[in-house]
């Protein structure tokens, strides 16, 4: 009798628990469809998803040594994850949901995927033990990073660059569809983030209870040094390789230190999409670490001075969170003229840099020993706004272009 | 007494008695020069009669080592409805817009050629008609005077849609003598609008100096195209006064008679300048040194600096292999004066409006950008209007109002143009409404001006 009545709870709950899983997931679908839509108005929203992961949130507060506003929407994902293992991957993720949906679509499900070695919780190790030096190695593997990449990139039309920039989504439906499972249970840094909160939460409810054995701490603790000393030995060697030989780039302002900002960056498409002046670009082919970061382009606008957007949608900091004040201040590059293209070198009637500088940076000055003008740049005022480049009338080259400040 | 004598001869008679203030009349008459003149020879065609003068002195007077203008009448010139200061680009424009529009037009001009800086100051090429995309916002009777060029010989240059052209001086010279003139605008020229003649904060007219001495034009509304604001100012309008870089242009010729055997390709001299519609002729410009464009002495002695410097400019560009025959062709009459006053005006135009597009309900003119990359941009009729009290005087030209940021938007020929057309049709509306320039019907100035090709948005 008993035996029945534990046989038929246990056949009614996980059909319960399913059907709210299903709910769940139809809210997410229906959630996820709203964010592709080209040109919905609720922007703010998908703005918010790469925010969500704990992963990025934790591996980005250790970078930076500072917890950011976007880092707490993650807080809520995180405690619950301490209680129910990867409840976001079953009821919430965007990715997991689409790549599940791809991986269905083969009439006989392979099994490969499960062969795969847990690479996701060494990925999560690597890049916490990177970001303790200050560069979170493998950040942009994050999966919400990788659906607003794809989510931003479709959004801004422009091209070529949007199907580089889009590709990541892409590019793990298709690894659904080949190896179903092999992302979300193998590979995923923010289930295996839910899985080591899971075990941190089952650890500490376990209290003075006794070890299972299945565990041995000792075998975890080994493993985490290893991750994340080789994640700090890593992301050194990185950094170091990068402060030597590349030129810096333009990057949008409040962006961290060079070294620092391609391992921060997750190439969400945040800063691009919010932009104005649609000045922020995805870099590409500029060496595999810089691929996708924001990079500042000025082709045709330059960042306005009424304008801070791009610092207010970093989920992992590597832009920082400026004030207006502060960010008209905040350096971007500095303006380098080229006398030989500039019209006053030849006497041409020009003053647009000045006229359109914001900041009223520029002067036309004139020289009594050559008998002609020159436009000089006070850097004490300029931000690198890119204002003077834009009205450069010089055509192809313009004669005042923004270099970044090495 | 009952004698009346010449200014002139007035003058040597103070010069051989001393300083013998109001006493003109006591010292008996010498000989008269013009009866001998008469004996002399058969030139009885050529004699002016003297004019009358007054009785009593007229001349600045030592009064305590102070000089003194005494209080005296001046001569009325003449009487009309617009009185339009200042023949330049706005000048012409302004008073060949009022008198289509039916007003009784005078205009002033202290150089002998009308177009001012655009032909005396050779600012040959046309910027800032266009906007991104090519279009061009700055038409009427600016656009009608580049249409005239267009059918003289060597008039005009790189005109083509989304290109700023070049014009050549002296052909725009002959264009705008025969638009005044088909016009019916009275102008006078070599003579130089000197100050407001006022009726309480009403101007009424304005004070010319030129050969025929001190006179006075009187007028219902007096449109300052001076550039500087000189009328505005002296009429008591506010306004604010700056330095601002001053050259000197000049043309050099036989550019296509350069040696190509001898000259280096890759080492082309530099301060060639730019092309001008005469083949071989260049126009080669000068920003040159902030400067106050109202300091004579400071005018002076550019003037003369800048001369020397294009003189040794050309020199240096002869000295270049190639170059041998290369010469200075002429410098600019007129000296490159940018910017001088700017009236603070009803409304001023900033740059925050420029760039975000600001649109008026009294938009009387549509601007566009210098590097043809920007959007068109609106002129508001209180760009025009002095803020305080003064009456019946608007500004045009370089000299509206606006914040300095914007001078270098402002300052350019196609700007004057369409501020000048604008103020020339309010002008003369407001003569026809017989109210004041500030109170004038705005929409029918659009309306009118639409009517005359401008466009506005």
């Amino acid at each position: 009798m008993q035996l029945n009545r534990k046989a038929a709870s246990a056949a009614i709950r996980p059909d319960r628990r399913r059907r709210w899983r299903y709910r769940g997931r139809l809210a997410t679908l229906s959630a996820v469809l709203v964010l592709l839509l080209p040109h919905w108005s609720f922007g703010w929203a998908s703005l918010a998803v790469p925010s969500l992961s704990p992963y990025v949130a934790v591996a980005a507060a250790i970078a930076v040594r500072s917890i950011t506003i976007t880092a707490l929407l993650a807080l809520p994902v995180l405690c619950l994850s301490l209680l129910r293992p990867r409840w976001f991957c079953r009821f919430a993720c965007p990715t997991g949901l689409l790549v599940e949906m791809a991986g269905r679509v083969r009439a006989r499900p392979a099994a490969c995927g499960t062969r795969l070695p847990a690479i996701g919780p060494w990925v999560v190790l690597l890049t916490v033990g990177g970001a303790c030096l200050g560069y979170p190695l493998l950040l942009w593997l994050d999966p919400l990073a990788i659906f607003s990449g794809c989510v931003n990139a479709l959004r801004q039309t422009s091209g070529r660059t949007v199907w580089i920039s889009a590709a990541g989504l892409p590019a793990l439906l298709l690894s659904g569809l080949l190896w179903p499972g092999a992302w979300c249970r193998r590979l995923c840094p923010l289930g295996a983030t839910q899985d080591l909160l899971a075990l941190a939460g089952r650890e500490l409810r376990r209290r003075g209870r006794p070890r299972p054995p299945t565990l041995p701490s000792w075998r975890m603790l080994r493993r985490t040094a290893l991750g994340v000393g080789l994640g700090a030995i890593g992301a050194g060697g990185f950094v170091r390789a990068l402060s030597g030989a590349r030129p810096p780039r333009l990057r949008p302002p409040g962006a961290v230190g060079e070294a620092a900002f391609t391992g921060l960056c997750v190439r969400c498409g945040n800063c691009g999409r919010v932009c104005p002046s649609r000045i922020i670009h995805p870099d590409l082919g500029h060496g595999v670490d810089l691929l996708l970061t924001p990079t500042i382009r000025y082709d045709d606008a330059y960042c306005l001075e009424s304008c801070r957007r791009c610092t207010e949608v970093c989920p992992s900091g590597a832009l920082l969170r400026l004030a207006l004040a502060e960010k008209r201040h905040t350096v971007i590059g500095l303006p380098h003229v080229d006398m030989n293209v500039c019209l006053l070198g030849d006497d041409r009637e020009c003053a647009l840099c000045r006229t359109h500088c914001p900041y009223d940076a520029i002067r036309i000055v004139f020289s009594e020993t050559n008998y002609s003008s020159l436009p000089q740049v006070d850097p004490g005022r300029c931000n690198g706004c890119g204002a003077c480049q834009v009205m450069c009338p010089t055509s192809p080259i313009k004669a005042i272009v923004i270099q970044p400040c090495s | 007494m009952g004698e009346k004598y010449s200014r002139r001869d007035l003058i040597r008679m103070l010069g051989a008695s001393g300083v013998a203030a109001g006493l003109g009349g006591l010292a008996a008459p010498g000989h008269a020069p013009a009866d001998e003149l008469v004996q002399n020879g058969g030139f009885a065609g050529s004699i002016v009669q003297p004019e009358a003068v007054q009785s009593t002195m007229t001349c600045p007077t030592l009064v305590d080592g102070k000089v003194i203008q005494p209080r005296r009448e001046l001569t009325v010139f003449h009487q009309t409805d617009v009185l339009v200061v200042g023949g330049g680009t706005a000048g012409v424009t302004a008073a060949v817009a009022a008198r289509r529009s039916g007003a009784a037009v005078t205009l002033v001009e202290r150089y002998g050629h009308l177009g001012g800086l655009w032909t005396g100051g050779l600012v040959l090429v046309v910027i800032g008609h266009i906007v991104k995309g090519g279009k061009q916002v700055c038409q009427g009777i600016g656009e009608e005077m580049l249409r005239r060029l267009d059918k003289v010989e060597g008039g005009i240059v790189h005109r083509q849609p989304g290109v700023n052209p070049t014009v050549d001086a002296e052909a725009l010279k002959y264009v705008m003598v025969d638009m005044v003139e088909e016009a019916g605008v009275r102008t006078l020229l070599h003579c130089w609008g000197v100050d407001a003649i006022m009726d309480g904060n009403t101007i009424r007219g304005a004070v010319v100096e030129s050969k025929s001495g001190r006179q006075a034009i009187l007028a219902k509304v007096v449109v300052d195209t001076t550039g500087d604001g000189d009328l505005f100012a002296a009429a008591g309008a506010p306004y604010q006064r700056c330095k601002y870089s001053i050259g000197l242009v000049s043309r050099i010729g036989n550019l296509d008679k350069v040696d190509d055997a001898k000259a280096n390709r890759t080492k082309i001299p530099k301060g060639l300048g730019a092309i001008t519609p005469i083949p071989g002729v260049n126009w080669v410009n000068m920003t040159g040194p902030m400067a106050d464009g109202l300091d004579v002495a400071e005018l002076s002695r550019l003037e003369m600096n800048h001369r020397r410097f294009i003189w040794k400019n050309v020199q240096r560009i002869r000295s270049t292999p190639g170059y041998e025959h290369v010469f200075l062709m002429e410098t600019a009459p007129q000296l490159g004066v940018r910017i001088t006053r700017m009236l603070r005006g009803v409304k001023t135009l900033t740059m925050q409006g420029f760039k975000a597009g600001s649109r008026f309900p009294d938009v009387v003119a549509v601007g566009g950008a210098a590097g043809c990359n920007h959007d068109e941009w609106q002129i508001p009729y209180g760009a025009l209007v002095p803020k305080n009290n003064v009456e019946n005087v608007l500004a045009a030209g370089r000299c509206i109002s606006a914040e300095l940021k914007m001078a270098d938007m402002v300052r350019v020929i196609p700007i004057c143009w369409i501020t000048g057309h604008a103020a020339g049709v309010a002008a003369a509306v407001a003569v026809e409404d017989r109210c004041h320039a500030r109170d004038v019907d705005v929409s029918k100035v659009q309306r009118v001006l639409k009517q005359q090709e401008a466009y506005l948005g």
